[in-house]
């Protein structure tokens, strides 16, 4: 592929995420995404080795290009509470965001698992009514005292908030009780993201 | 390379406004063109056009090496005097570059010939990364083109990389800075300020008319924080003869483009490289004006100054004969002569240039522009491509 495989944009607010077609056929792919490790094995739509190697590549990454921070408040503004946990890179302390889930594509052309975070503050306030947030925020607070997702806590939902690396906001859609979520490559969107450059973009809109 | 006539999208102004493109319509021109599109052969993109495009930012490489050290070389391309060492310190300490446009022509024919070099300021970027991109995956899900089409354009995480790598450590403090009551020049601004925020970097924008000068010889931004690196949307060529110029070297600044792409950006190289590789298939005979094998150009040539934006003050001649100019500010430095290229995309009356990306000195996205004219301006639209499967 010669085009980016995704675009995230913080000021309008959208994750633009590359359809791969098939070319054998006319399905489009759609990206997996899980909240921990045993519920991709236990969703059975990848081998347990595939499932191993998808989340050790999504928590290489969230080490390397997680927003790093000097305390815990100032990660946790961003990332509601509990939304944080301690890392030590390259020798310092940081705080970074919580791995929340991960995602990747479900053919082979997708590329290495990109890690999910907590959604931000921008996309779901503190006392935030949306019920991708609700879950959301009750889910981190179970994945940030060392328990592998908390599955439990949001079988039932129907739809959970992330936040990705490129600091875009990514909503999964989980079928009832099913384990394993799915970003349709089509529906991708999210809200809020950054508030100043979108302001910005949207007094350009309207001069 | 084929031109494609499509139906727009009918909410096309809906969707692009979605993605927070704001100058699709400029003084009530249409400059995002849906109406048709340039379709291109996997093979043309990569042999003709990145293939080329990689090979010519080497040419230039090897051309800053021996013109740095030659005083003759940095007078022809008009660099101030006393800005010659501030350029050599910049390309010895290996400063990085974020990006560079390109201008081809090329008709699908044979190699595609260097027009112009971008180097410095190249807009239509945000319609070349975002806007024709998410065209593309609309027009594949409403089947206007064949499925599994793809596009030179991995603009966006070329950006987002190159932003995290340009200083280090990283990430770092980022100003970024254009000027005043141009809306073009800040949508481009504002897209690369969401690029630098995703690649980590705390990023700040300030109008380049809010800069000051601390009494430490920092520049600042508006609010006083002093500026450690700056992303300038603005000419080299104009910073060294305004009033700050003096500050450069003393402020502590890195700036991007680094001060070394002054050297790239100004239709003097074409003339330089010219001298250099003679006869290299990807470039057009050229001259400085006033040098004798002018007489060799062809009757047909354009005449440029060496400090011109947007097709501002070209002239196309033919024998003598003014066939098309642009009007414009520029061209007190000097000029060059460049024959015309034979090869410029021609089809319903209008012509199409090719603007090859390179981001980090990689060639890494298209994007092509229509002119009724054969000098393609300010008012030239902006039109997508794709590439068959």
């Amino acid at each position: 592929m010669k085009r980016s495989s995704q675009i995230g944009l913080g000021a309008a607010g959208v994750l633009l995420v590359a359809t791969v077609w098939s070319m054998t056929g006319d399905s489009q792919e759609e990206n997996l995404v899980y909240n921990s490790l045993s519920d991709c094995r236990a969703a059975g739509q990848l081998t347990a080795q595939q499932c191993e190697t998808a989340f050790s590549e999504a928590t290489a990454t969230r080490l390397k290009d997680a927003p790093k921070f000097q305390s815990q408040s100032a990660c946790e503004a961003q990332y509601g509470a509990n939304g944080c946990g301690s890392a030590t890179i390259g020798g310092a302390q940081y705080f970074i965001p919580a791995l929340a889930g991960f995602m990747l594509a479900r053919g082979l052309a997708g590329g290495p698992a990109q890690p999910l975070m907590p959604p931000t503050a921008a996309a779901c306030p503190p006392g935030s009514a949306q019920p991708e947030c609700q879950q959301a925020r009750a889910a981190t607070s179970s994945s940030s005292s060392g328990s592998s997702g908390g599955s439990s806590s949001y079988r039932s939902s129907r739809s959970r908030a992330y936040s990705t690396t490129s600091g875009s906001n990514v909503t999964a859609a989980f079928a009832g009780g099913a384990r394993g979520g799915s970003v349709s490559t089509t529906s991708v969107s999210s809200r809020g993201g950054f508030g100043s450059t979108a302001r910005s973009y949207s007094s350009h809109s309207s001069s | 390379m084929r031109r494609v006539t499509l139906s727009p999208r009918s909410d096309w102004v809906e969707q692009v406004e979605r993605l927070g493109f704001a100058f699709h319509t400029i003084d009530g021109e249409t400059y995002w063109d849906e109406s048709a599109a340039f379709a291109f052969t996997l093979e043309e993109i990569e042999r003709d056009i990145e293939g080329p495009t990689d090979a010519i930012e080497q040419l230039c490489f090897a051309f800053i090496e021996t013109a740095l050290d030659h005083e003759e070389a940095l007078t022809k391309l008009a660099i101030p005097a006393e800005h010659w060492d501030y350029i050599r310190e910049s390309w010895k300490r290996g400063e990085r570059n974020l990006y560079g446009r390109l201008d081809l022509a090329y008709d699908g024919r044979g190699p595609a010939k260097l027009l112009e070099y971008n180097a410095d300021t190249p807009t239509a970027l945000f319609e070349s990364s975002v806007v024709q991109w998410d065209w593309l995956e609309q027009a594949m899900a409403r089947g206007a083109i064949p499925k599994g089409s793809d596009q030179f354009n991995s603009l966006h995480e070329r950006l987002i990389a190159a932003f995290k790598g340009l200083r280090e450590p990283s990430p770092y403090r980022l100003h970024l800075t254009c000027v005043q009551g141009s809306p073009e020049d800040k949508g481009t601004v504002d897209y690369l300020t969401d690029c630098a925020v995703q690649a980590g970097l705390d990023a700040r924008f300030t109008y380049i008319e809010e800069l000051g000068l601390l009494s430490d010889g920092r520049f600042c931004d508006g609010a006083n924080q002093p500026i450690e690196t700056l992303f300038k949307l603005y000419p080299w060529e104009w910073m060294f003869r305004e009033s700050y110029g003096k500050a450069l070297a003393g402020s502590g600044c890195q700036f991007i483009e680094p001060p070394w792409k002054a050297i790239l950006s100004n239709k003097g190289l074409l003339a330089c490289l010219w001298e250099m590789e003679p006869g290299h298939p990807n470039l057009l005979p050229a001259f400085f004006e006033g040098d004798p094998r002018c007489a060799t150009l062809s009757g047909k040539h354009v005449r440029k100054p060496l400090y011109s934006r947007e097709g501002a003050n070209v002239t196309l001649m033919e024998r003598g004969r003014v066939l098309d100019s642009d009007d414009g500010p520029y061209g007190a430095e000097g000029h060059i002569l460049q024959d015309a290229a034979t090869n410029l995309f021609s089809a319903e009356g209008k012509y199409a240039v090719l603007g090859s990306w390179l981001v980090a000195s990689q060639a890494c996205g298209l994007c092509v522009r229509e002119d009724a004219s054969p000098i393609t301006k300010n008012t030239s639209r902006f039109l997508p491509h794709y590439i068959e499967p």
